[in-house]
Parts: structure tokens; C-alpha cells; sequence
């Protein structure tokens, strides 16, 4: 009963250059503009969901992932951010284990966006709806669940932290720098251990001229945690530049207690001075990035099966054997 | 593009939230397990086990774990490609023509403690471990499957729910409630697997949550807070009758076969307070495992029906 039909088979890349996701974006989203505009709203309106149903900063970084990973490879659509940002919120709650009823999600959902009048048709048709997306969420991210299952940036900024011996305030200052980094690309770019050190390293290098700490940054083992100085040195770069581009967005001076050092826009320009010119670019070339199926074909959901996997053996294996059959 | 890779030739079960079928690894010829889960059906959406299923069994690759070969879409459903496991230990054990040793229980013993102790190094706990769920290779080795009630340890704020484990198999701080909780669940549920497979029938068969403990703490002893500080203070303690925990020579006539180191292992395992329950290491590096006769080289196991 073997049947025979063309299917996709993709290897899971959870984490893109800012060049890749330019591209992929091209396919997605015809108005960057209005994409980064709604951005904010849905970071807004997440982050009150979250408040609302006391969910831990992990579930909300999850949920944001889910929803920039899906406009990778979706189209952007303005009308259906609310659905489908709701639908990742759902999708983030389980894979945190932070479970809540659906039905719970969506009633915060309507009150958060001040919707006072909810049939019981429209909420079932919402919930309806938001099921259907999951799947094509997942797809978007290739059921690749290794990713935001053990690893959280805000639960790294704690641990590295006190692994590293700093006080409670740079890791404080490191925590709210984290919450306003989801405003930016980074999560679809460092994985959030690597994310929680270049905040810290932030965080303490503008303590650094207002404290008696001994120690010097220079002396952390990236291998120590898993990571490399380049995927640091991306995230630390990518941040500065977000917070020189955007300060006023963030939420980062609002929140600073007022014992702390004062931060403005001129001290992330003077850390960009200090650091000087990036080093070990994780970029890749143009004509790469033309070549790469994966950015430049806009997904098809009508391949009947489209196959994930995780790992590039299995791939590589399968495409020798179709291709000694082939030739054989 | 490739060709399709999987063929479904024939239903061998169905579950709660997964229709499962036998199939083919086309470019391999390789036989595989398909599981195909049902989407629309919930109210919540995709389903929670479905999801732990995949999650943990993507961090996991150890020759005593199944092996999650690949995930594809097809017509809008979901499905999980599965290495072929054509047999259980709960078939073995309930199957009375087939005759096994203690050579051949210390050898599943030690398959099945060295997945569990690589789901715990990876932080995971099982929480659903009982015969039915130690699936067997046609290799005759033991792998441990079914991760859909499976979670990461939990941060120390986190509670748990108490309501895992088949019952047979539950631990005494998850009858008591507990609302945290560690690996030690698991230890005991292996420790109730291996008197199953000593005795051939279940060990601590209860018929509700209230008659579990009766079952467990009978066979057992209940647990005071001389052995287990602060046990009292579970809720419902208060209703239990307590009985003395059984004597070494008690448990000897009960499990003829056992060696001593066998059951010092069992004992270990089935430690009534969680903190002072042996870990995977600490069964693993038990004289149990020393001692003679030496586990019996799983294909050599013969598993399918002999004429006695």
C-alpha cells in the first residue's frame, strides 16, 4: 500500500543571521514598517496577557519567538496579528508548562483588547481558529521543540549572574534590558543563554564605571556555558544597536530605580565606542543566502507531506540514498 | 523534494490523542512505527502529551529511550515517525509460555535504569513508568517510551500536579499529594516493575487511590515521620492504619527467587520517603548488578512464546 508523491523534507534552523531573516522576510512581509509598528503592539498586548494570567517572562519570550518565527515563513497579515499572537501565547503556554485553559486565555484575550460584548459564538469561533494556527506555528519553527524548552533568557540572566558572581543589581539592570531586547530580532538570531550573557555583560559594563567590582569581563569562559565569543559578541552588538535605533521604545529608563546609574542613549553610543568594530560576524554571504531554498522559496501547504527533522545526518543520508537509486 | 519517505500499512492501536500504525521506512526498508495524532478533536488544541512526547524525546538519544526518527505534516495532521518495537514487558510478563530467568530480569533491570538514568541526567522526569510502557526491540532490548506525561524538573517555586503515574506504579508522596516532588517518582515505579517481574503478577495491584495506599502501605509499611520527617503532615495522613514495614525474612517468602543483593536493591528502590530512595547511580552501582549469574545478553533473551 506504498504510495509514491513528492514531499518536503527540512532540517530544523532554529536560529537565522539578520541577513537570512531580510530575506525571508521579503517573501512575508510587503510593508517592514507596519510589521515592526504592529511589533510593538502585539509585544504590548502579550505582555499584558501575561500579567493578566501571571505567567512567568519565559512564556512570554516563547510566545514572541513563536510569532516572529511564523512571519518568517507566513505571510503578515494586520488583520489576524491578534489571533495568531493568542495562538502563540497558547502554543508557549504548553511548551512552558505553564499551562492555562483556553477558555481563560481567550476571555483575558477580549478584556485586554477592551472588547466588552463576546458572544459564545465569537469566542468558539475564536478558539476554532486559534487551534488551526498551532500547527502552522510549529511548522514555522519545523516542530523543533529543543528550542525555549529548558533554556530562558530572563532564568539565565539569574543563574550566570550568580554563577559569575555579580551583585543583584547588574543582574537586575541585566533583566530589564532582557524584557526590552524581545522588542528586537535577537531571539530569532542567539539562543537565549548566549542572549543572557551579552545582556549581562551590558548590564555590567554600565555599572562598571559607578561600582568598586573587581572583576574584569575579559575573564568569562564562554566555553564555560556553552557558547562562543562570536554568538556573544552578535547579541551584544545587535542589542546596542537596537537600543542606539530605538531608545525610545524601550522601557529600559522608566523602570531603572533611581539609585542606579542614569542610562540614556549616550551610554549605549559610548559602549558602542568603547567596543569599537564588531568582531567574528556570525553573517553569511549574499550569493549564499540567494542559493538558500530554505529564505527564498516561500512555503507551499500543499506538498502533501512535508517532513521535519532535526538532524543533518538524516538528511544527507536520505538524499545519498535517492540519489545512488537514481543512478543506479 | 524527496519521495515520500513512510509508508502506513497497517493500525496496531489507538490512544487518547494517536491513531498508531505499522509502516515502512521506504529509502531503508526499515520498519517503523507511525504515530498519527488527532488534532481537531480537542478543545484545547493540540494536545499536551503530544507535545511532551515530541519535546523530550527530541533531547533524548540513548539505546534504552526510542528513538523519535522524524515528524511530518500530511493532510493537515501530525505525525511522529517511531522506531518499530514489536513488543512490551507487560506482553512478556502476562504471557505464561514464555519462561524468563533472573538473568534475563537483572538484564531488562539494567536496560531499563540506564534509560531512566539518562532521561534524569537530562533533567526529565518519566512519570509514567510501568511494563505496559517499556517497549522491547526486536534486538531484545528494553526502551523506554510513552514521554506524553513526562515534564523538566521543575524550578523550586513550580508545582506539580500529583496526578501521574499509573496507580500500580505510583510512588507514596504521590498518593500523600505532593505537590513537588523529584526523580525518586520514577525509581519507585522500576522498584514495582522489578517485584512484578519476580513475582509475575502485579505487586501493589490497588482498585482506587484510597485502596493504593492501603495495598502499598501494607506491603510496605506505612511510612512515620521517624523515617520520613514531616510525613504526618500530609493531609489525610491521620485516616491510616499504620502496619510495621515487612522483615527481611518476610520478604524473602515472598520473593523465593531473590538474592539478597536483589532484594536490598528492591528495598532501596522502594523506599517509602522520596529523599532517602536510591537514584538511578545508586541502583546502577549496586552489588545487584555485580554478582552472578551476570545479566543475560539481551538478544539471547527469548521473549516470544516457547512450549513449556
Amino acid at each position: 500500500m506504498s504510495s509514491s508523491f513528492e514531499a518536503d523534507l527540512t532540517l530544523s534552523r532554529p536560529y537565522l543571521t539578520r541577513k537570512q531573516i531580510t530575506r525571508a522576510q521579503k517573501n512575508t512581509v510587503s510593508d517592514l514598517r507596519s510589521y515592526s509598528q504592529k511589533k510593538l503592539v502585539i509585544i504590548k498586548y502579550l505582555s499584558d496577557m501575561c500579567v493578566q494570567l501571571k505567567l512567568p517572562r519565559k512564556t512570554l519570550e516563547t510566545s514572541i519567538y513563536y510569532y516572529e518565527r511564523y512571519h518568517l515563513f507566513n505571510c503578515f497579515e494586520t488583520e489576524l496579528i491578534y489571533l495568531l499572537a493568542t495562538s502563540c501565547l497558547v502554543l508557549s503556554c504548553k511548551q512552558t508548562e505553564t499551562l492555562k485553559k483556553m477558555n481563560d486565555i481567550c476571555q483575558v484575550s477580549y478584556k485586554v483588547r477592551k472588547i466588552n460584548t463576546v458572544t459564545l459564538d465569537m469566542m468558539e469561533t475564536f478558539k476554532k481558529r486559534i487551534c488551526q494556527s498551532e500547527l502552522r506555528i510549529l511548522e514555522a519553527c519545523s516542530f523543533d521543540y529543543r528550542v525555549n524548552n529548558f533554556l530562558h533568557t530572563d532564568e539565565y540572566i539569574v543563574k550566570i549572574g550568580k554563577k559569575m558572581g555579580f551583585e543583584r543589581r547588574i543582574c537586575h539592570l541585566a533583566w530589564l534590558i532582557g524584557y526590552d531586547i524581545l522588542k528586537s530580532d535577537i531571539l530569532l538570531i542567539v539562543p537565549p543563554h548566549s542572549i543572557a550573557i551579552a545582556v549581562l555583560k551590558i548590564s555590567f559594563e554600565l555599572f562598571k564605571n559607578h561600582c568598586s567590582e573587581n572583576m574584569n569581563w575579559f575573564d568569562v569562559k564562554y566555553s564555560d556555558f556553552e557558547t562562543t565569543a562570536k554568538l556573544v559578541n552578535e547579541a551584544y552588538f545587535e542589542i546596542i544597536n537596537f537600543y542606539i535605533n530605538s531608545f525610545d521604545i524601550c522601557d529600559l529608563s522608566s523602570n531603572v530605580p533611581k539609585d542606579y546609574p542614569h542610562i540614556g542613549i549616550e551610554s549605549f553610543i559610548k559602549l558602542k565606542q568603547k567596543a569599537g568594530r564588531q568582531k567574528g560576524s556570525i553573517e553569511v554571504s549574499n550569493d549564499d543566502i540567494e542559493r538558500d531554498l530554505y529564505l527564498t522559496n516561500m512555503r507551499s501547504m500543499n506538498v502533501r507531506e512535508r517532513r521535519y527533522v532535526l538532524s543533518a545526518k538524516l538528511v544527507v543520508d536520505e538524499f545519498t540514498s535517492i540519489r545512488d537509486s537514481s543512478s543506479a | 523534494m524527496s519521495e515520500s519517505n513512510y509508508s502506513k500499512e497497517k493500525k496496531v492501536g489507538e490512544g487518547t490523542y494517536a491513531v498508531v500504525y505499522l509502516g515502512k521506512q521506504i529509502s531503508t526498508g526499515n520498519e517503523i512505527a507511525v504515530k498519527e495524532i488527532k488534532t481537531s478533536e480537542f478543545k484545547d488544541g493540540l494536545d499536551m502529551s503530544a507535545i511532551r512526547e515530541v519535546k523530550y524525546l527530541q533531547e533524548l538519544d540513548h539505546p534504552n529511550v526510542i528513538n523519535l526518527i522524524d515528524i511530518f505534516m500530511a493532510y493537515d495532521n501530525l505525525n511522529l515517525v517511531l522506531e518499530f518495537l514489536p513488543t512490551d514487558l507487560e506482553v512478556v510478563i502476562k504471557d505464561k509460555n514464555i519462561l524468563f530467568t533472573p538473568a534475563d530480569i537483572k538484564s531488562w533491570m539494567l536496560m531499563t535504569l540506564r534509560g531512566v538514568y539518562h532521561v534524569h541526567r537530562n533533567f526529565i522526569l518519566h512519570r509514567d513508568l510501568k511494563p505496559n510502557n517499556l517497549l522491547i526491540s526486536p534486538e531484545g532490548l528494553i526502551k523506554v517510551a510513552d514521554f506524553g506525561l513526562a515534564r523538566a524538573v521543575p524550578g523550586p517555586r513550580e508545582m506539580l500536579t500529583s496526578n501521574v503515574v499509573t496507580r500500580w506504579y505510583r510512588a507514596p508522596e504521590l498518593l500523600f499529594g505532593a505537590k513537588h516532588y523529584t526523580y525518586a517518582v520514577d525509581v519507585w515505579s522500576i522498584g514495582v516493575i522489578f517485584a512484578e517481574l519476580m513475582l509475575r503478577i502485579p505487586y501493589l495491584p490497588g482498585q482506587d487511590d484510597m485502596n493504593q495506599m492501603e495495598v502499598t502501605f501494607r506491603a510496605l509499611g506505612t511510612p512515620t515521620d521517624k523515617d520520613w520527617p514531616e510525613v504526618s503532615s500530609f493531609a489525610g495522613y491521620n485516616k491510616l492504619q499504620i502496619y510495621p514495614p515487612p522483615s527481611r525474612d518476610e520478604l524473602r517468602k515472598r520473593f523465593i527467587a531473590a538474592t539478597e543483593s536483589a532484594l536490598t536493591l528492591m528495598e532501596n528502590m522502594l523506599m517509602m520517603n522520596p529523599q532517602t530512595r536510591w537514584d538511578t547511580i545508586q541502583c546502577l552501582e549496586s552489588e545487584y548488578f555485580k554478582e552472578l549469574p551476570a545479566p543475560t545478553d539481551p538478544a539471547e533473551i527469548n521473549i516470544f512464546a516457547q512450549k513449556a
